[in-house]
């Protein structure tokens, strides 16, 4: 399976003139390592073997990932393109451009390569992004500033949204959906969005390649490097996966280095071998419940909470919620 | 949110419950009808009968519900009731097999008719058609769709239909399937208008083809149309109840509830068009994201057994 070179290989970003690594080291589950030296290392090792583009998020385990990471890349943040993601849910330019202060000082660095719109899950998260004051505005400004270099968004809802986000006639330069096995036949944005993405020259970034929490791998529907595979061997930029522990990044760099993406009769078995699964969402539950939806979108959109999320709990320990309610849109 | 005074003048005390035919079977039912599911959450069984008979005494006469509501007590609560009223009411309750054999179908149907204390139901609906594989499951060879023929034939039930909460692409593929449906179960609100509509892409083709579309959820399953402001109880049922369904279907479970839906229902006059409209516009801001419409946008209103058959975690594991 190894090509010729055991690199990671590098991937135009979009259209622009940069390149990222196939595979991205998701933000979110950093949080779940032991402690922040452990962290470090992770975030060095990835970058060491390879690793280019990380991924964070404004809001995950409440800034804590944010601050990890920051500490991981202090004296590599110049060999890695870092992105993160802005938590407004619909509220206003003013609460992002405090986000992404708050991102920087975390991350340790005065600029991200790459900023995106968080959890782009509601069908009124276009309208609100969009309209005067929104947080469309904001990555202007905030571009203009030279604070972000690039923008763009993410959500895991339904392909019907990522195409209202599209249809805003903003120009981003990347866009973040999951992609897997299961997606290929279910609100499907492996057919849905991806096409429209690489039509604009948008970079596309997958994310979810084992479903999220790594439920059909646990269920024995396929393992963790034939999901892994499946998603990075797709017409995208980087594929983002979840690093929480030694293991994890070992398996990821033992498929990414010398990454040759599969042929298209290996990519239909693995549809095939997926599709009763895919067919109600089960392993899909991003797509059909809250479970993923961070509390930030909750409380903005007006949802009841899940007592049982990380981020919920951390936020009822330290009771600083900075959310206030969207305006209504016509 | 709009007020309760003159949009929401309702029924008048004294009049009658306005019936309509349910689709092409014949039958006529009350513009309001009881909801089962509730009936298994008043507080005692002495209220549910006393809810139950005071419904039957104001002039309802449509009766819902499901086997697998509160394990079997809505019925039994319903079928103690009716005791003695059993013709005066039309009594529908609903087959839980979630893409299972028709084989649970008919067992199902057994103990309903037990707990229900009666021959024969009037309407037996596929209940929880919410998944977007269950319409395929209950036309495979041996699923639901072929116990609800075999049920008619035995004679156990005279009218088939099927419900479903969550999303209208399911339901219109319930219906691509040309089954002799005779009614279909959907919610109607005035948030649904603009979310996902039911109203604008299922009851139109409910009505096309003849068959009774049962309205539920007119205030968003558990109220939430009402705790979160969105309009006041009178003026949400009524918008309900005034669009071309057979009956609304009403979650009470407690007296005060029966008397304040009945007050809407007697001598109720529909609202109209130009008002329909105005509560849509009201509305729509609230509705655009679906978070007072819970049984779309989450696992809230998903019955536990349709979870384990559809292989997602319990709602103690999944909590909305």
């Amino acid at each position: 399976m190894p090509n010729s070179s055991d690199a990671i290989p590098l991937r135009q970003f979009g259209r622009h003139n940069v390149r990222i690594s196939a595979i991205g080291f998701g933000g979110h589950h950093l949080g779940d390592a032991p402690d922040e030296p452990a962290a470090v290392r992770l975030v060095r090792q990835a970058v060491d073997g390879g690793v280019t583009f990380f991924d964070n998020c404004w809001e995950y385990h409440r800034g804590k990932t944010e601050a990890w990471m920051g500490a991981g890349l202090e004296g590599v943040r110049d060999r890695v393109f870092l992105m993160t993601k802005v938590c407004t849910h619909g509220r206003d330019k003013a609460l992002a451009l405090r986000m992404l202060d708050e991102s920087l000082h975390r991350l340790r660095t005065d600029h991200l390569d790459l900023w995106q719109i968080h959890g782009v899950c509601f069908e009124n998260d276009p309208a609100l992004f969009i309209r005067k004051g929104g947080a469309a505005e904001a990555l202007e400004q905030a571009k203009k500033q030279g604070k972000v270099r690039f923008v763009g968004f993410t959500g895991h809802k339904d392909p019907s949204i990522h195409l209202k986000m599209l249809a805003t006639g903003f120009p981003f330069d990347s866009v973040q959906m999951p992609l897997n096995p299961f997606d290929a036949n279910f609100h499907s944005f492996e057919q849905e969005v991806l096409p429209e993405l690489n039509r604009r020259g948008i970079a596309a970034l997958g994310m979810k390649p084992i479903c999220g929490h790594g439920t059909p791998v646990q269920k024995g529907v396929l393992t963790g490097e034939e999901a892994l595979r499946y998603a990075m061997s797709l017409p995208v930029a980087a594929t983002i996966t979840g690093i929480d522990k030694p293991e994890a990044l070992r398996q990821a760099l033992k498929v990414a280095q010398g990454f040759v993406p599969l042929e298209p009769s290996a990519m239909q078995a693995l549809r095939d071998r997926c599709r009763q699964y895919a067919a109600d969402g089960r392993f899909e539950l991003y797509k059909l419940s809250l479970q993923f939806d961070n509390p930030e979108a909750r409380l903005a959109h007006g949802f009841p909470l899940d007592m049982q999320q990380v981020e919920v709990r951390e936020m009822l320990r330290m009771t600083e919620n900075s959310g206030h309610p969207y305006p209504p849109t016509q | 949110m709009l007020g309760a005074t003159d949009l929401a003048a309702s029924g008048q005390s004294g009049a009658e419950i306005p019936r309509r035919p349910l689709g092409r079977t014949g039958l006529e039912v009350s513009a309001l009808g009881i909801g089962g599911y509730h009936l298994g959450s008043a507080n005692s069984d002495a209220e549910a009968t006393q809810i139950v008979n005071e419904a039957l005494d104001a002039g309802v006469n449509f009766f819902d519900n499901a086997w697998e509501y509160h394990q079997g007590l809505s019925e039994e609560r319903l079928g103690r009731a009716l005791r003695g009223r059993r013709d005066r009411a039309v009594v529908m309750t609903k087959v839980c097999t979630h893409g299972r054999h028709r084989n649970i179908a008919m067992r199902q149907l057994e103990e309903s008719l037990t707990r229900l204390q009666t021959d024969h139901l009037d309407v037996w609906q596929i209940h929880e058609v919410i998944y977007e594989n269950d319409p395929d499951l209950i036309f495979a060879p041996n699923g639901a769709a072929e116990a609800l023929l075999e049920a008619r034939r035995q004679g156990k039930v005279r009218f088939l239909g099927f419900t479903g909460h969550k999303d209208p692409s399911i339901h219109l593929k319930m219906l691509s399937h040309n089954f002799p449906f005779d009614t279909v179960q959907m919610p109607l609100n005035c948030l649904d208008a603009t979310f996902r509509s039911f109203e604008s892409n299922v009851l139109p083709e409910v009505n096309r083809r003849g068959m009774a579309a049962l309205g539920m959820k007119s205030l968003g399953g558990s109220g939430e149309l009402v705790s979160e402001g969105a309009v006041v109880v009178t003026m949400g049922l009524r918008y309900a109840m005034s669009l071309p369904v057979a009956v609304t279907i009403s979650g009470i479970d407690s007296l005060s509830v029966l008397h304040q839906n009945l007050a809407v229902a007697r001598g109720f006059q529909p609202f109209s068009a130009v008002e329909m409209q105005a509560i849509r516009d009201a509305c729509r801001s609230g509705a655009s994201d679906g978070h007072m419409e819970l049984f779309k946008t989450t696992k809230k209103y998903d019955g536990d057994l349709g979870r384990e058959m559809h292989g997602f975690p319990s709602s103690a594991e999944l909590p909305v």
